[in-house]
């Protein structure tokens, strides 16, 4: 098992202005999948991700990775956790300026201090990961020097770089055009099928979602639904239904 | 207006933080000049206090009328006058009281052996003066001097010397007088006149130890009868004077004596400090300068939404001066309360290094309260009115971009601008330094050097980052990378940034490297000229000490083990109209020990009516050998002396050489300022020196010193001069740090995001908190080196252009510039705590979803 939350809990603010993000959750995200998390705003599929990811903290319940319980780990353990285990895509800004298109994609490892002997055992799984992403081309651009659509292809890249046991991407398709997103979702799709890794993508696009292995949907902070082998259209008639009250609130 | 106003303060309270540099270094800079300005006015009033003081019984001073100041000469000299004369004035009519008063330089010796004072403040003696109106010493502790080697002390010198009533001590006049304590006195309530020293003694010692010749005294002071002015007094006086003696007020002689110390000393001390404080506010203008602009840079989308609402430039213009204001004015307003703290401290560390000063309240004065509030409060507009400009340039269309647009790096024409003025510059500074030499030519070269860097700025930061920051990623990985990228990533910030510091660093290794050419001049002229194997000398600086006793040189040339012996007094006068120190020695035995370099004519045959002088003096005022000049005395005697010879090496015996002879109608109290010992050939050192030491311990224990301590401690003076100049420039240097961590915290401001997701992939705190350090420490670097080099190069130049007979020396002083680099680096990182501290602080989430 790559990453789940058991039991899940997540409360911001105290008595009267009390939320309630996350109400006994409990889901898994096994390796090889590729799994979509859906729900209108305010549902608590950011808080799922950014609590299984380890960068915030569950109120109750736990939340693991690779077998380690996220609560048992301090700021630095957490640090070098996602150095190894976890891969982030996020939305917009995933690409430190100042360096090259190479450099962002080694940053995980450059940042764990692997350089030399490693990094030649390591070449030919980047010049893979290059390949596969097809900017080889571009590799020694700035950042600001490639388009939307590019910019994400090596973020992603620079996710899986590290072989980390999960991929979360954090709507990843949402400043995209069509096409680009496709390519990024194309991307996210061989690292699960291809490469075995967990993949997990927060969206709120049906056409995105459809891209998964299956689809979790919240509302309201409660897991209300799951659709395995999903399509966009499927996912947008199931979304449709969230629209009618009085199911949800969108208050949050 | 109103809308203006109220954007620019809303402005304010939005961005306290950031703001907060430029606070802080408008309020260290106008402290600095405060604290100066207070400084100077309450210095001058308690002098004037004192001198009032000193004389508010004496209604008339009757004193010889000429009077010879030179160069360093806190007061002019004055010849005595007859004794006799008091009885003369006695029985003028408005005359109620009259008293001879004697007075000089006389240096007590503690009850541990060591000289009391003597490091800037007068040590003097006179006899005590028995009418207590006259006197403005009274006695709290025992009695008045009755008999010979009898004395009263003030006291403060008694405090300081650890002596008492009934104590037995030497006082140097500075032939030593042994002397007992017979009673402590106070300057009304004080314990002496500011912090001189003084010692009474009966009228008979003082005329017998601190004048020359007998039946004489310095000057008499008349009481008026009641009913009778000082102006009424003084008129009656006149009547009986003779020609060579005058009678003033006793107001106008205190009047005079403030005027003495506040053109002399205190406008000197003032004018180097306000220098310093020139220097900090103008670092402080960088700083300044660079907070607003980046600020600015920041607002471009807020501006841009402004304008696009309607906003019209002047209005944008206008609130972010009113910002400017804001900061300057209440900057200004806490600086001047910090003034007071920096008078006080600066008071301190002048005391620190033995340079006591007059004590009393403060005196605030209204132009020490208005000069630095309007510098201040105009630094900060003039720091903020091009940001401000740009500003209101903004487009309206920026608030739909993306990214604030700024101008990173530097334009050709700048840079083309910058190389045309530098190259200028350094022609101009090299050529004052050489043909010449000029000063001025090398200061107007120094000054458009100082704008060619500034000019240069962003082309030099973006090498010198690169070249600087190569070694970054192999030292500190990409951490290191990270952090040279970063300090790359906008030159002109950078370089703004640095410039700040370079300043500030330029200063400091330029007198660094100025002090230790002086030092290796001294160091040199001792060398070439003092051809003596032992040097007795008497340390002190400004009016304080007494010199040599003259009966030193004859008794260490009775010595066996001693070969030559020349003494060196002074004396003052006015040689063709310049009134000069005169170097008074026996030609023949000076040129046994020193050696005087080219000299045209003999220095040896010099004869009671010859002079000789410096080849700098000569030529200064196109003297030639044979001539004939005229020399006028304080006593009113004129005399023509023939130039028999001018000498090269100046650095051992002055500019004017006259023989004893010459001056001995003319002296005043006796004393040498160095006795300079050559031993028998095959008299070991160690011996020689242990002879006369054993022969000068009675003369009040001056200080034996071999040629190499010779040469040392013609420099201490240097050292000390350099670290008071350190301690000023610290201020300076810590505005430019200040600016370091300023702009370090606006730009970790502006890359939460990317600090963000650094952290998200796995930085962690300390890889973060290095990065940001290193970036400081590479800003840091580059203002160090620029600085160093600048000042290094400028300080060659002074020396060079300042040398006018091509005889002194230039000395790079590696190891304290090297402790300077050193010290600039640990400064950078230093700067980068707070910032980096609070940018490892983020959280991953929330700085990943800042705006």
């Amino acid at each position: 098992m790559s990453a789940r939350v058991e039991d899940a809990v997540k409360i911001y603010g105290i008595a009267a202005t009390q939320v309630r993000a996350l109400d006994h959750v409990s889901v898994e995200f096994p390796a090889g999948r590729f799994t979509a998390v859906m729900g209108p705003s305010g549902s608590g599929k950011s808080t799922l991700m950014h609590c299984a990811a380890g960068l915030d903290t569950l109120t109750a319940g736990s939340a693991w990775i690779g077998g380690r319980d996220l609560s048992t780990l301090n700021d630095r353990q957490l640090t070098l956790l996602r150095r190894a285990s976890v891969g982030f895509v996020f939305q917009a800004f995933n690409l430190v300026p100042t360096l090259t298109v190479l450099e962002n994609i080694t940053l995980p490892l450059d940042l764990a201090g692997r350089g030399g002997r490693e990094r030649e055992a390591d070449r030919e799984w980047i010049d893979s990961l290059v390949d596969v992403v097809g900017l080889g081309d571009r590799l020694r651009h700035r950042p600001s020097e490639l388009s939307g659509g590019q910019q994400q292809r090596v973020a992603v890249a620079r996710a899986l770089v590290a072989r980390p046991e999960v991929v979360f991407a954090d709507e990843p398709t949402g400043n995209l055009d069509s096409r680009s997103g496709a390519e990024v979702l194309g991307l996210l799709r061989t690292a699960s099928q291809e490469l075995g890794r967990s993949v997990v993508m927060v969206t709120h696009d049906p056409v995105a979602a459809g891209h998964a292995d299956e689809v979790l949907f919240l509302a309201d902070g409660r897991l209300v639904d799951t659709m395995s082998a999903p399509t966009a259209a499927l996912v947008l008639e199931r979304m449709k239904a969230f629209d009618r009250p009085p199911v949800g609130s969108a208050a949050r | 207006m109103r809308a203006t106003l109220h954007l620019g303060l809303r402005g304010l309270r939005a961005h306290k933080r950031r703001l907060l540099g430029t606070f802080l270094a408008v309020v260290l800079g106008v402290s600095f000049l405060a604290g100066t300005m207070v400084l100077g006015d309450t210095l001058k009033s308690n002098f004037g206090t004192l001198f009032a003081n000193a004389y508010a019984g004496t209604d008339a001073v009757v004193r010889g009328a000429g009077s010879i100041k030179a160069d360093a000469g806190p007061a002019g000299v004055r010849a005595p006058i007859t004794a006799s004369l008091d009885q003369r004035v006695a029985v003028l009519p408005g005359v109620a009281a009259v008293a001879p008063s004697v007075s000089g330089a006389g240096q007590l010796v503690g009850a541990d052996g060591k000289p009391i004072g003597g490091k800037g403040p007068p040590t003097t003696a006179g006899n005590w003066v028995t009418d207590p109106a006259l006197n403005p010493y009274h006695l709290v502790q025992g009695r008045a001097p009755s008999a010979p080697g009898e004395a009263v002390i003030n006291r403060g010198a008694a405090r300081s010397g650890g002596l008492k009533v009934g104590d037995t001590t030497v006082l140097r006049a500075p032939d030593p007088v042994r002397v007992t304590i017979v009673g402590i006195a106070a300057f009304g309530s004080a314990d002496g006149m500011g912090p001189s020293t003084f010692t009474g003694l009966t009228l008979a010692d003082a005329q017998r130890y601190l004048l020359p010749r007998a039946g004489e005294v310095s000057t008499l002071l008349v009481k008026a009868a009641p009913g009778t002015s000082q102006e009424q007094l003084v008129r009656t006086i006149d009547t009986v004077l003779p020609a060579q003696d005058e009678a003033v007020t006793g107001a106008q002689a205190a009047q005079e004596d403030t005027t003495n110390v506040s053109s002399g000393f205190l406008s000197v001390f003032t004018t180097v400090l306000l220098v310093f404080a020139g220097i900090a506010l103008l670092v402080a203008t960088f700083t300044i300068h660079n907070t607003f602009a980046i600020v600015v840079a920041q607002r471009t989308r807020e501006n841009a939404l402004l304008r696009a609402l309607g906003a019209a430039r002047r209005q944008i213009l206008g609130a972010t001066l009113a910002e400017a204001v804001a900061v300057g004015l209440t900057a200004s307003l806490a600086g001047l309360l910090g003034g007071i703290g920096v008078a006080t401290g600066l008071k301190g560390l002048f005391s620190a290094i033995g340079m006591d000063l007059p004590t009393g309240g403060m005196v605030v004065t209204t132009s020490a309260v208005l000069v630095p509030v309007l510098v201040g409060t105009v630094v900060a507009i003039a720091s903020a009115l091009l940001p401000a400009i740009r500003a209101g340039r903004t487009a309206p269309v920026a608030a739909m971009r993306e990214t604030a647009v700024e101008a990173v790096g530097g334009s050709r024409i700048r840079t083309v601008l910058g190389a045309v003025a530098g190259l200028a510059a350094a022609a101009l500074t090299v050529l004052g330094a050489t043909r010449g030499p000029s000063v001025a030519l090398t200061a107007v070269g120094s000054v458009l050097a100082l704008a060619a860097m500034i000019v240069l700025g962003p082309a030099a930061a973006s090498l010198a980052v690169r070249v600087l920051g190569a070694p970054l990623p192999r030292l500190r990985g990409v951490s290191g990378a990270l952090a040279a990228r970063n300090a790359a990533r906008n030159p002109r910030r950078t370089a703004a940034t640095a410039t700040a510091l370079m300043v500030g660093v330029a200063v400091v290794s330029l007198f660094t490297v100025f002090g230790a050419s002086i030092k290796q001049s001294l160091d040199d002229t001792v060398n070439r000229s003092f051809a003596g194997d032992l040097a007795i000398s008497a340390p002190s600086f400004g009016a304080g000490g007494s010199g040599l006793s003259p009966r030193i040189a004859p008794a260490v040339a009775a010595l066996p083990q001693v070969r030559n012996v020349v003494a060196l007094g002074s004396g003052v006068a006015a040689v063709d109209g310049h009134a000069v120190k005169l170097d008074v020695t026996d030609p023949k035995a000076l040129t046994g020990t020193v050696t005087l370099g080219a000299t045209q004519g003999a220095v040896a045959g010099l004869g009671a009516d010859g002079i000789a002088v410096s080849r700098a003096v000569a030529d200064r005022y196109g003297w030639t050998v044979g001539q004939a000049l005229p020399v006028a005395y304080a006593d009113g005697s004129h005399q023509s002396l023939t130039l028999d010879a001018v000498y090269t090496d100046a650095g051992v015996v002055g500019d004017y050489l006259v023989t004893p002879q010459t001056w001995a109608p003319h002296r005043t109290q006796d004393s040498d300022t160095l006795v300079a010992v050559s031993l028998k050939q095959g008299v070991p050192l160690a011996a020689g020196r242990t002879a006369v030491e054993q022969a000068v311990a009675g003369f009040g224990g001056p200080t034996v010193q071999d040629r190499a301590q010779f040469a040392t401690s013609a420099a201490a003076g240097i050292d000390m001069m350099l670290s008071v100049v350190y301690a000023l420039l610290a201020l300076a240097v810590l505005i430019a740090l200040m600016g370091i961590a300023n702009t370090l915290t606006l730009a970790m401001h502006e890359r939460t995001r990317e600090l963000g997701l650094l952290r998200g992939v796995g930085q962690t705190r300390a890889q973060l908190r290095s990065m940001v350090r290193w970036e400081s420490v590479l800003v840091a670097v580059f203002g160090t080196v620029g600085g160093l080099g600048l000042g290094a190069f400028l300080g060659w130049a002074l020396v060079r252009a300042t040398d006018s007979t091509r005889t002194g020396s230039f000395a790079l002083p590696v190891p304290q510039l090297v402790v300077v680099l050193a010290v600039g680096m640990l400064a950078g990182a230093l700067a980068a705590v707070r910032p980096a501290r609070r940018a490892a602080r983020l959280e991953v989430l929330r700085a990943i979803a800042a705006p």
